[in-house]
Protein backbone atom coordinates (compact mmCIF):
# COMPACT_ATOMS: atom_id res chain seq x y z
CA UNK A 1 0.00 0.00 0.00
CA UNK A 2 2.66 2.38 0.34
CA UNK A 3 2.58 3.06 -3.69
CA UNK A 4 2.68 6.49 -3.80
CA UNK A 5 0.94 8.26 -6.41
CA UNK A 6 4.46 9.73 -8.52
CA UNK A 7 6.06 6.24 -10.06
CA UNK A 8 9.45 6.63 -11.32
CA UNK A 9 9.06 6.04 -14.93
CA UNK A 10 12.51 6.47 -16.04
CA UNK A 11 13.99 3.60 -18.93
CA UNK A 12 16.30 2.05 -17.05
CA UNK A 13 13.99 1.73 -13.79
CA UNK A 14 11.36 0.08 -16.23
CA UNK A 15 13.70 -2.11 -17.85
CA UNK A 16 14.90 -2.71 -14.45
CA UNK A 17 12.05 -3.96 -12.85
CA UNK A 18 10.90 -5.98 -15.33
CA UNK A 19 10.18 -9.62 -15.27
CA UNK A 20 13.24 -11.93 -15.96
CA UNK A 21 11.93 -12.91 -19.63
CA UNK A 22 11.11 -9.73 -20.60
CA UNK A 23 14.32 -8.73 -19.51
CA UNK A 24 15.74 -11.27 -21.21
CA UNK A 25 13.71 -10.74 -24.61
CA UNK A 26 15.08 -6.96 -24.52
CA UNK A 27 18.48 -8.40 -23.99
CA UNK A 28 18.13 -10.47 -27.15
CA UNK A 29 16.66 -7.92 -29.17
CA UNK A 30 19.53 -5.25 -28.10
CA UNK A 31 22.14 -8.00 -29.23
CA UNK A 32 20.44 -8.71 -32.13
CA UNK A 33 19.60 -4.99 -33.04
CA UNK A 34 23.62 -4.30 -33.00
CA UNK A 35 24.55 -7.13 -34.91
CA UNK A 36 22.07 -5.68 -37.55
CA UNK A 37 23.15 -2.57 -37.63
CA UNK A 38 26.85 -4.11 -37.89
CA UNK A 39 25.75 -6.03 -40.57
CA UNK A 40 24.17 -2.77 -42.45
CA UNK A 41 27.47 -0.72 -42.29
CA UNK A 42 29.66 -3.74 -43.01
CA UNK A 43 27.62 -4.85 -46.52
CA UNK A 44 26.86 -1.27 -47.08
CA UNK A 45 30.75 -0.39 -47.26
CA UNK A 46 31.35 -3.84 -49.32
CA UNK A 47 28.37 -2.84 -51.92
CA UNK A 48 29.85 0.62 -52.38
CA UNK A 49 33.19 -0.55 -53.13
CA UNK A 50 32.09 -3.05 -55.33
CA UNK A 51 30.48 -0.45 -57.22
CA UNK A 52 33.04 2.25 -56.96
CA UNK A 53 35.54 -0.85 -58.47
CA UNK A 54 33.17 -1.92 -61.44
CA UNK A 55 32.77 1.56 -62.26
CA UNK A 56 36.56 1.90 -62.02
CA UNK A 57 37.65 -1.38 -64.27
CA UNK A 58 34.62 -0.89 -66.94
CA UNK A 59 35.83 2.38 -67.50
CA UNK A 60 39.71 1.20 -68.21
CA UNK A 61 38.31 -2.05 -69.87
CA UNK A 62 36.68 0.04 -72.40
CA UNK A 63 39.60 2.16 -73.29
CA UNK A 64 41.06 -0.62 -74.64
CA UNK A 65 44.16 -0.98 -73.23
CA UNK A 66 46.40 -4.48 -73.68
CA UNK A 67 44.57 -7.09 -72.75
CA UNK A 68 47.47 -8.88 -70.95
CA UNK A 69 48.90 -5.41 -69.56
CA UNK A 70 45.54 -5.50 -67.90
CA UNK A 71 45.51 -8.98 -66.62
CA UNK A 72 48.98 -8.55 -65.33
CA UNK A 73 47.70 -5.90 -63.18
CA UNK A 74 44.77 -7.69 -62.14
CA UNK A 75 47.06 -10.95 -61.09
CA UNK A 76 49.49 -8.77 -58.95
CA UNK A 77 46.71 -6.80 -57.16
CA UNK A 78 44.61 -9.72 -56.30
CA UNK A 79 43.80 -8.70 -52.89
CA UNK A 80 42.77 -5.09 -53.81
CA UNK A 81 40.56 -6.26 -56.76
CA UNK A 82 37.01 -5.76 -57.43
CA UNK A 83 35.31 -8.30 -58.03
CA UNK A 84 34.63 -7.56 -62.43
CA UNK A 85 38.19 -7.13 -62.48
CA UNK A 86 38.75 -10.68 -61.10
CA UNK A 87 36.48 -12.32 -62.98
CA UNK A 88 38.36 -10.82 -66.02
CA UNK A 89 41.74 -12.05 -64.56
CA UNK A 90 39.95 -15.64 -64.04
CA UNK A 91 38.47 -15.77 -67.44
CA UNK A 92 41.34 -14.69 -69.09
CA UNK A 93 44.23 -17.20 -67.53
CA UNK A 94 41.78 -19.90 -68.25
CA UNK A 95 41.67 -17.83 -72.31
CA UNK A 96 45.95 -17.90 -72.12
CA UNK A 97 46.30 -21.69 -70.81
CA UNK A 98 44.16 -22.69 -73.21
CA UNK A 99 45.45 -21.04 -75.88
CA UNK A 100 48.87 -22.56 -74.96
CA UNK A 101 47.94 -25.87 -76.27
CA UNK A 102 48.14 -26.39 -79.27
CA UNK A 103 44.93 -27.97 -81.03
CA UNK A 104 42.02 -26.70 -79.16
CA UNK A 105 39.34 -26.10 -80.47
CA UNK A 106 37.58 -22.85 -80.53
CA UNK A 107 34.37 -23.32 -78.75
CA UNK A 108 35.99 -25.67 -76.28
CA UNK A 109 38.77 -22.67 -74.97
CA UNK A 110 35.48 -20.27 -74.91
CA UNK A 111 33.86 -22.93 -73.13
CA UNK A 112 36.28 -23.53 -70.51
CA UNK A 113 36.65 -19.61 -70.57
CA UNK A 114 32.91 -18.57 -69.64
CA UNK A 115 32.54 -21.62 -67.22
CA UNK A 116 35.50 -20.43 -65.18
CA UNK A 117 34.48 -16.86 -65.22
CA UNK A 118 30.65 -17.91 -63.82
CA UNK A 119 32.42 -20.08 -60.71
CA UNK A 120 34.39 -16.52 -59.90
CA UNK A 121 30.62 -14.91 -60.46
CA UNK A 122 29.33 -17.03 -58.31
CA UNK A 123 31.92 -16.81 -55.39
CA UNK A 124 31.72 -12.84 -55.68
CA UNK A 125 27.97 -13.17 -55.49
CA UNK A 126 28.07 -14.89 -52.49
CA UNK A 127 30.12 -13.05 -50.64
CA UNK A 128 28.16 -9.85 -51.73
CA UNK A 129 25.20 -11.11 -50.53
CA UNK A 130 26.54 -12.95 -47.22
CA UNK A 131 25.13 -11.51 -44.32
CA UNK A 132 21.74 -10.12 -46.14
CA UNK A 133 20.19 -13.36 -44.89
CA UNK A 134 20.36 -12.46 -41.51
CA UNK A 135 18.84 -8.99 -42.09
CA UNK A 136 15.82 -10.36 -43.50
CA UNK A 137 15.56 -12.33 -40.79
CA UNK A 138 16.22 -9.77 -37.97
CA UNK A 139 13.53 -7.68 -40.33
CA UNK A 140 10.66 -10.24 -39.50
CA UNK A 141 11.42 -12.24 -36.82
CA UNK A 142 12.58 -9.26 -34.13
CA UNK A 143 8.80 -7.87 -34.03
CA UNK A 144 7.59 -10.98 -33.05
CA UNK A 145 10.18 -11.13 -30.40
CA UNK A 146 9.49 -7.91 -29.32
CA UNK A 147 5.89 -8.63 -29.29
CA UNK A 148 6.51 -11.79 -27.44
CA UNK A 149 8.40 -9.37 -24.58
CA UNK A 150 5.62 -6.83 -24.66
CA UNK A 151 2.35 -9.67 -24.28
CA UNK A 152 4.43 -11.25 -21.26
CA UNK A 153 5.11 -8.02 -19.42
CA UNK A 154 1.52 -7.11 -19.73
CA UNK A 155 -0.01 -10.74 -18.98
CA UNK A 156 2.53 -10.22 -15.48
CA UNK A 157 0.90 -6.28 -14.67
CA UNK A 158 -2.79 -7.66 -15.21
CA UNK A 159 -2.12 -10.66 -12.84
CA UNK A 160 -0.41 -8.79 -10.20
CA UNK A 161 -3.90 -6.35 -10.98
CA UNK A 162 -6.18 -9.62 -9.37
CA UNK A 163 -4.48 -9.09 -5.96
CA UNK A 164 -6.03 -4.98 -5.56
CA UNK A 165 -9.86 -4.69 -4.91
CA UNK A 166 -9.80 -1.16 -6.54
CA UNK A 167 -7.99 -1.71 -9.98
CA UNK A 168 -6.68 1.94 -11.09
CA UNK A 169 -4.95 2.36 -14.07
CA UNK A 170 -1.88 3.10 -12.08
CA UNK A 171 -1.52 -0.30 -11.16
CA UNK A 172 -1.09 -1.33 -14.81
CA UNK A 173 0.49 1.52 -15.88
CA UNK A 174 4.03 0.90 -15.80
CA UNK A 175 3.92 -2.77 -16.76
CA UNK A 176 2.47 -2.01 -19.63
CA UNK A 177 5.02 0.64 -20.04
CA UNK A 178 7.85 -1.57 -19.42
CA UNK A 179 6.52 -4.43 -21.17
CA UNK A 180 5.92 -2.02 -24.71
CA UNK A 181 9.50 -0.90 -24.41
CA UNK A 182 10.39 -4.38 -25.73
CA UNK A 183 8.03 -3.80 -28.64
CA UNK A 184 10.05 -0.40 -29.43
CA UNK A 185 13.16 -2.59 -29.00
CA UNK A 186 11.96 -5.14 -31.65
CA UNK A 187 10.68 -2.20 -34.17
CA UNK A 188 13.95 -0.20 -33.82
CA UNK A 189 15.86 -3.63 -34.46
CA UNK A 190 13.28 -4.72 -37.52
CA UNK A 191 12.47 -1.69 -39.24
CA UNK A 192 16.24 -0.44 -40.27
CA UNK A 193 16.61 -4.11 -41.04
CA UNK A 194 14.11 -4.59 -43.40
CA UNK A 195 15.02 -1.24 -45.40
CA UNK A 196 18.57 -2.14 -45.70
CA UNK A 197 18.10 -5.54 -47.10
CA UNK A 198 15.77 -4.40 -49.95
CA UNK A 199 17.74 -1.76 -51.04
CA UNK A 200 20.80 -4.56 -50.47
CA UNK A 201 18.88 -6.80 -52.65
CA UNK A 202 18.99 -4.54 -55.34
CA UNK A 203 21.64 -3.29 -55.35
CA UNK A 204 23.08 -6.31 -55.51
CA UNK A 205 21.25 -7.89 -58.26
CA UNK A 206 22.05 -4.84 -60.48
CA UNK A 207 25.66 -5.53 -59.70
CA UNK A 208 24.72 -9.29 -60.68
CA UNK A 209 23.40 -8.08 -63.92
CA UNK A 210 26.04 -5.82 -64.94
CA UNK A 211 29.09 -8.72 -63.87
CA UNK A 212 27.03 -11.21 -66.18
CA UNK A 213 26.50 -8.59 -69.04
CA UNK A 214 30.58 -8.11 -68.85
CA UNK A 215 30.87 -11.75 -68.94
CA UNK A 216 29.65 -12.11 -72.28
CA UNK A 217 30.76 -8.88 -73.47
CA UNK A 218 34.63 -10.35 -72.26
CA UNK A 219 33.81 -13.99 -74.16
CA UNK A 220 32.96 -11.86 -77.71
CA UNK A 221 36.49 -10.32 -77.26
CA UNK A 222 38.39 -13.15 -76.43
CA UNK A 223 36.82 -15.05 -79.17
CA UNK A 224 37.71 -12.45 -81.47
CA UNK A 225 41.20 -12.43 -80.45
CA UNK A 226 41.21 -15.85 -80.79
CA UNK A 227 40.09 -16.44 -84.01
CA UNK A 228 41.81 -12.98 -85.06
CA UNK B 1 41.44 -22.16 -55.43
CA UNK B 2 43.14 -21.37 -52.31
CA UNK B 3 44.17 -17.91 -53.53
CA UNK B 4 41.10 -17.12 -55.17
CA UNK B 5 38.74 -18.44 -51.97
CA UNK B 6 40.46 -15.81 -49.81
CA UNK B 7 39.13 -13.30 -52.32
CA UNK B 8 39.44 -9.85 -51.21
CA UNK B 9 39.91 -8.25 -47.68
CA UNK B 10 36.35 -7.23 -46.60
CA UNK B 11 36.33 -3.27 -46.26
CA UNK B 12 35.53 -1.18 -43.00
CA UNK B 13 34.49 -4.22 -40.26
CA UNK B 14 35.72 -1.64 -37.59
CA UNK B 15 34.10 1.19 -39.07
CA UNK B 16 30.90 -0.67 -38.85
CA UNK B 17 31.19 -1.53 -35.62
CA UNK B 18 31.77 1.72 -34.22
CA UNK B 19 28.50 3.07 -36.20
CA UNK B 20 26.27 0.66 -35.40
CA UNK B 21 27.11 1.24 -31.33
CA UNK B 22 26.80 5.19 -32.58
CA UNK B 23 23.60 3.94 -33.92
CA UNK B 24 22.52 2.62 -30.25
CA UNK B 25 23.89 5.12 -28.33
CA UNK B 26 21.35 7.92 -30.67
CA UNK B 27 18.84 5.88 -30.13
CA UNK B 28 19.15 5.34 -26.36
CA UNK B 29 19.76 8.96 -25.74
CA UNK B 30 16.77 9.70 -27.87
CA UNK B 31 14.54 7.80 -25.62
CA UNK B 32 16.13 8.84 -22.38
CA UNK B 33 15.96 12.87 -22.94
CA UNK B 34 13.25 12.40 -26.05
CA UNK B 35 10.59 11.06 -24.19
CA UNK B 36 9.77 12.73 -20.74
CA UNK B 37 9.64 9.62 -18.65
CA UNK B 38 8.67 11.26 -15.20
CA UNK B 39 5.13 11.47 -14.33
CA UNK B 40 4.15 14.33 -12.72
CA UNK B 41 1.28 13.71 -10.19
CA UNK B 42 -2.07 15.01 -11.85
CA UNK B 43 -2.94 18.14 -10.62
CA UNK B 44 -6.09 18.08 -8.53
CA UNK B 45 -8.97 19.53 -9.69
CA UNK B 46 -10.69 21.56 -7.43
CA UNK B 47 -14.63 22.35 -8.30
CA UNK B 48 -16.58 24.12 -5.75
CA UNK B 49 -19.92 23.21 -6.33
CA UNK B 50 -21.88 26.72 -5.29
CA UNK B 51 -25.84 25.83 -4.48
CA UNK B 52 -26.68 29.36 -4.60
CA UNK B 53 -24.29 31.37 -6.59
CA UNK B 54 -24.56 35.10 -4.99
CA UNK B 55 -22.78 34.11 -1.81
CA UNK B 56 -19.54 35.64 -3.13
CA UNK B 57 -21.35 39.09 -4.41
CA UNK B 58 -22.77 39.70 -1.12
CA UNK B 59 -20.15 41.23 0.30
CA UNK B 60 -20.16 43.62 -2.65
CA UNK B 61 -23.61 44.62 -1.82
CA UNK B 62 -22.80 44.74 1.90
CA UNK B 63 -20.47 47.36 1.31
CA UNK B 64 -22.14 49.58 -0.94
CA UNK B 65 -25.13 50.46 2.17
CA UNK B 66 -22.29 52.06 4.17
CA UNK B 67 -21.41 54.33 2.44
CA UNK B 68 -24.60 56.42 2.23
CA UNK B 69 -24.56 55.84 6.35
CA UNK B 70 -21.53 57.33 7.08
CA UNK B 71 -23.15 60.79 5.54
CA UNK B 72 -26.55 61.26 8.21
CA UNK B 73 -24.10 60.08 10.47
CA UNK B 74 -21.95 63.23 10.56
CA UNK B 75 -24.81 66.08 10.45
CA UNK B 76 -26.15 65.15 13.78
CA UNK B 77 -23.15 67.03 16.29
CA UNK B 78 -23.46 70.40 14.17
CA UNK B 79 -27.68 70.03 14.78
CA UNK B 80 -27.20 68.91 18.73
CA UNK B 81 -26.84 71.78 20.69
CA UNK B 82 -29.08 73.72 19.08
CA UNK B 83 -32.83 72.59 19.47
CA UNK B 84 -33.51 71.35 23.03
CA UNK B 85 -34.96 68.00 21.70
CA UNK B 86 -37.12 65.84 23.81
CA UNK B 87 -36.06 62.62 22.04
CA UNK B 88 -32.70 60.77 23.06
CA UNK B 89 -32.29 58.96 19.97
CA UNK B 90 -28.38 59.95 19.39
CA UNK B 91 -28.67 60.39 15.56
CA UNK B 92 -31.30 63.73 15.13
CA UNK B 93 -29.62 64.43 11.79
CA UNK B 94 -29.94 68.24 11.01
CA UNK B 95 -28.70 69.26 7.97
CA UNK B 96 -27.43 72.69 6.99
CA UNK B 97 -30.76 74.21 6.04
CA UNK B 98 -31.50 73.79 9.74
CA UNK B 99 -29.02 75.79 11.01
CA UNK B 100 -29.52 78.74 8.60
CA UNK B 101 -33.07 79.06 9.72
CA UNK B 102 -31.89 79.11 13.39
CA UNK B 103 -29.53 81.77 12.66
CA UNK B 104 -31.83 84.00 10.72
CA UNK B 105 -34.84 83.93 13.56
CA UNK B 106 -32.42 85.59 16.24
CA UNK B 107 -32.08 88.84 14.15
CA UNK B 108 -35.80 89.96 13.85
CA UNK B 109 -35.80 89.38 17.67
CA UNK B 110 -33.33 91.82 17.81
CA UNK B 111 -34.39 94.39 15.15
CA UNK B 112 -37.86 94.74 16.43
CA UNK B 113 -37.34 95.36 19.49
CA UNK B 114 -34.92 98.18 18.50
CA UNK B 115 -37.52 100.21 16.30
CA UNK B 116 -40.22 100.34 18.64
CA UNK B 117 -37.95 101.61 21.10
CA UNK B 118 -36.91 104.23 19.21
CA UNK B 119 -40.25 105.63 17.97
CA UNK B 120 -41.66 105.33 21.67
CA UNK B 121 -38.83 107.97 22.71
CA UNK B 122 -39.92 110.06 19.95
CA UNK B 123 -43.48 109.93 20.24
CA UNK B 124 -44.73 108.77 23.31
CA UNK B 125 -42.40 107.89 25.88
CA UNK B 126 -44.45 107.00 29.07
CA UNK B 127 -47.72 105.74 27.02
CA UNK B 128 -46.52 103.62 24.66
CA UNK B 129 -44.88 101.60 27.07
CA UNK B 130 -47.75 99.40 27.98
CA UNK B 131 -48.52 99.45 24.12
CA UNK B 132 -44.59 98.17 23.64
CA UNK B 133 -45.38 96.11 26.62
CA UNK B 134 -48.62 94.42 24.19
CA UNK B 135 -46.80 94.54 21.29
CA UNK B 136 -43.79 92.47 23.18
CA UNK B 137 -46.21 89.97 24.53
CA UNK B 138 -47.49 89.87 20.67
CA UNK B 139 -44.10 89.05 19.65
CA UNK B 140 -43.25 86.66 22.05
CA UNK B 141 -46.23 84.61 21.15
CA UNK B 142 -45.56 85.15 17.75
CA UNK B 143 -42.06 84.28 18.40
CA UNK B 144 -43.08 81.11 20.17
CA UNK B 145 -45.61 80.30 18.00
CA UNK B 146 -42.65 80.83 14.86
CA UNK B 147 -40.22 78.25 17.56
CA UNK B 148 -43.34 76.05 18.22
CA UNK B 149 -43.78 75.50 14.27
CA UNK B 150 -40.21 74.99 13.65
CA UNK B 151 -39.88 73.21 16.15
CA UNK B 152 -42.61 71.15 14.98
CA UNK B 153 -40.96 71.21 11.59
CA UNK B 154 -37.72 70.13 13.00
CA UNK B 155 -39.63 67.38 14.85
CA UNK B 156 -40.83 66.15 11.41
CA UNK B 157 -37.77 66.11 9.39
CA UNK B 158 -36.29 64.53 12.13
CA UNK B 159 -38.70 61.95 11.94
CA UNK B 160 -38.08 61.77 9.03
CA UNK B 161 -34.62 61.41 8.78
CA UNK B 162 -35.22 59.04 11.97
CA UNK B 163 -37.34 56.73 10.06
CA UNK B 164 -34.69 57.10 7.36
CA UNK B 165 -32.13 55.91 9.75
CA UNK B 166 -34.28 53.25 11.07
CA UNK B 167 -34.88 51.80 7.40
CA UNK B 168 -30.73 52.33 7.03
CA UNK B 169 -30.52 50.08 10.34
CA UNK B 170 -33.17 47.44 9.38
CA UNK B 171 -30.79 46.99 6.32
CA UNK B 172 -28.14 46.72 8.07
CA UNK B 173 -29.75 44.41 10.30
CA UNK B 174 -30.89 42.15 7.17
CA UNK B 175 -27.03 42.38 5.73
CA UNK B 176 -25.98 41.29 9.41
CA UNK B 177 -28.88 38.65 9.52
CA UNK B 178 -27.33 37.60 6.10
CA UNK B 179 -23.89 37.63 7.16
CA UNK B 180 -24.76 35.76 10.52
CA UNK B 181 -26.64 33.18 8.32
CA UNK B 182 -23.36 32.46 6.50
CA UNK B 183 -21.64 32.14 9.43
CA UNK B 184 -23.91 29.65 10.78
CA UNK B 185 -23.75 27.60 7.38
CA UNK B 186 -20.50 27.76 8.25
CA UNK B 187 -20.45 26.86 11.42
CA UNK B 188 -22.90 24.05 10.75
CA UNK B 189 -20.20 22.86 7.85
CA UNK B 190 -17.67 22.99 10.02
CA UNK B 191 -19.90 21.14 12.80
CA UNK B 192 -20.45 18.49 9.66
CA UNK B 193 -16.85 18.16 9.34
CA UNK B 194 -16.49 17.80 12.76
CA UNK B 195 -18.55 14.84 12.87
CA UNK B 196 -17.33 12.94 10.33
CA UNK B 197 -14.44 13.08 11.83
CA UNK B 198 -15.67 11.77 14.71
CA UNK B 199 -17.47 9.35 12.77
CA UNK B 200 -13.91 8.08 10.76
CA UNK B 201 -12.62 8.05 14.23
CA UNK B 202 -15.32 5.81 15.81
CA UNK B 203 -15.25 3.79 13.22
CA UNK B 204 -11.35 3.31 13.16
CA UNK B 205 -11.47 2.75 16.59
CA UNK B 206 -14.13 -0.04 16.05
CA UNK B 207 -11.47 -2.73 14.10
CA UNK B 208 -8.77 -1.74 16.45
CA UNK B 209 -7.75 -4.96 18.15
CA UNK B 210 -5.82 -3.48 21.19
CA UNK B 211 -2.55 -5.02 22.50
CA UNK B 212 -2.93 -5.40 25.99
CA UNK B 213 -1.37 -3.89 28.64
CA UNK B 214 0.34 -0.71 27.43
CA UNK B 215 1.18 1.50 29.93
CA UNK B 216 -0.24 5.44 30.14
CA UNK B 217 -2.06 6.43 27.07
CA UNK B 218 0.10 6.44 23.95
CA UNK B 219 -0.88 8.38 21.22
CA UNK B 220 -0.61 7.46 17.63
CA UNK B 221 -0.69 10.36 14.63
CA UNK B 222 -1.30 8.96 11.07
CA UNK B 223 -1.56 11.16 8.38
CA UNK B 224 -3.92 9.72 5.80
CA UNK B 225 -4.79 10.38 2.05
CA UNK B 226 -8.38 9.24 1.12
CA UNK B 227 -9.97 9.33 -2.74
CA UNK B 228 -13.24 10.73 -3.20
CA UNK B 229 -15.53 7.34 -2.13
CA UNK B 230 -13.65 6.87 1.07
CA UNK B 231 -10.77 4.29 -0.28
CA UNK B 232 -7.57 5.02 1.44
CA UNK B 233 -4.72 6.10 -0.92
CA UNK B 234 -1.42 5.73 1.75
CA UNK B 235 -1.51 6.04 5.45
CA UNK B 236 1.89 7.56 6.96
CA UNK B 237 3.05 7.42 10.51
CA UNK B 238 3.21 10.33 11.79
CA UNK B 239 4.69 10.30 14.92
CA UNK B 240 4.91 6.75 16.44
CA UNK B 241 2.97 6.24 20.17
CA UNK B 242 6.08 4.21 21.01
CA UNK B 243 4.89 0.97 21.03
CA UNK B 244 5.15 -0.87 17.06
CA UNK B 245 2.71 -3.05 18.39
CA UNK B 246 0.28 -0.23 18.97
CA UNK B 247 1.22 1.72 15.46
CA UNK B 248 0.44 -1.54 13.67
CA UNK B 249 -2.64 -2.50 15.53
CA UNK B 250 -4.04 1.54 14.29
CA UNK B 251 -2.58 1.22 10.75
CA UNK B 252 -4.49 -2.18 10.27
CA UNK B 253 -7.71 -0.89 11.74
CA UNK B 254 -7.88 2.10 9.58
CA UNK B 255 -7.32 0.04 6.06
CA UNK B 256 -10.30 -2.39 7.88
CA UNK B 257 -12.14 0.57 8.02
CA UNK B 258 -12.65 1.43 4.29
CA UNK B 259 -14.18 3.15 2.47
CA UNK B 260 -14.45 5.71 5.31
CA UNK B 261 -17.36 7.82 6.04
CA UNK B 262 -17.32 10.76 4.27
CA UNK B 263 -19.80 13.57 4.11
CA UNK B 264 -22.27 13.55 1.52
CA UNK B 265 -21.61 16.74 0.44
CA UNK B 266 -18.60 16.37 -2.09
CA UNK B 267 -17.47 19.99 -1.81
CA UNK B 268 -16.23 19.00 1.76
CA UNK B 269 -14.15 16.19 0.11
CA UNK B 270 -10.96 18.22 0.39
CA UNK B 271 -11.44 18.62 4.10
CA UNK B 272 -10.69 15.17 4.13
CA UNK B 273 -8.53 14.76 1.45
CA UNK B 274 -5.36 14.50 3.89
CA UNK B 275 -6.33 13.30 7.16
CA UNK B 276 -4.81 13.76 10.13
CA UNK B 277 -5.74 11.40 12.44
CA UNK B 278 -5.04 10.62 16.56
CA UNK B 279 -5.63 7.73 17.91
CA UNK B 280 -5.31 7.45 21.71
CA UNK B 281 -4.81 4.11 23.51
CA UNK B 282 -7.09 4.81 26.38
CA UNK B 283 -10.09 7.31 25.59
Amino acid sequence: MSATVTQDMSMFHLIGSASLPVQLVMALLLVTSFLSWWFIFRKLFVIRQAMRQSDEFENVFWKGPDLNALYQSAASSRHTAGSMERIFEAGFREFIKHKRQPGMDISTVMDGTRRAMRATYQREMDSLESHLSFLATVGSVSPYVGLFGTVWGIMNSFRGLSNVTQATIAHVAPGIAEALIATAMGLFAAIPAVIAYNRYANNIDRLATRFESFMEELSNVLQRQATG
Amino acid sequence: MALRGSSQVEPGRVPAGVLAVLVHIIFFAFMIFGLNWKTYPPEVMMVDLWSNLPQPEQPITKATPPPPAPAPVQPPPEVKPLPPEPQTPPPPPKPDIALKEKIEKPKPVEKKPSEKELKELKEKELKAQKEKEQKEKKEKEQKEQELKAQKEKELKEQQARIAAEVEQLQREQEANNRRQAQAAAQSRLGNEIAEYKAKILAKIKGHIIMPPDLPGNPVAEFDVTLLPGGDILDVKLRRSSGFAAFDSAVERAIFLAKPLPLPPDPALFPKFRNLSLKVHYRE
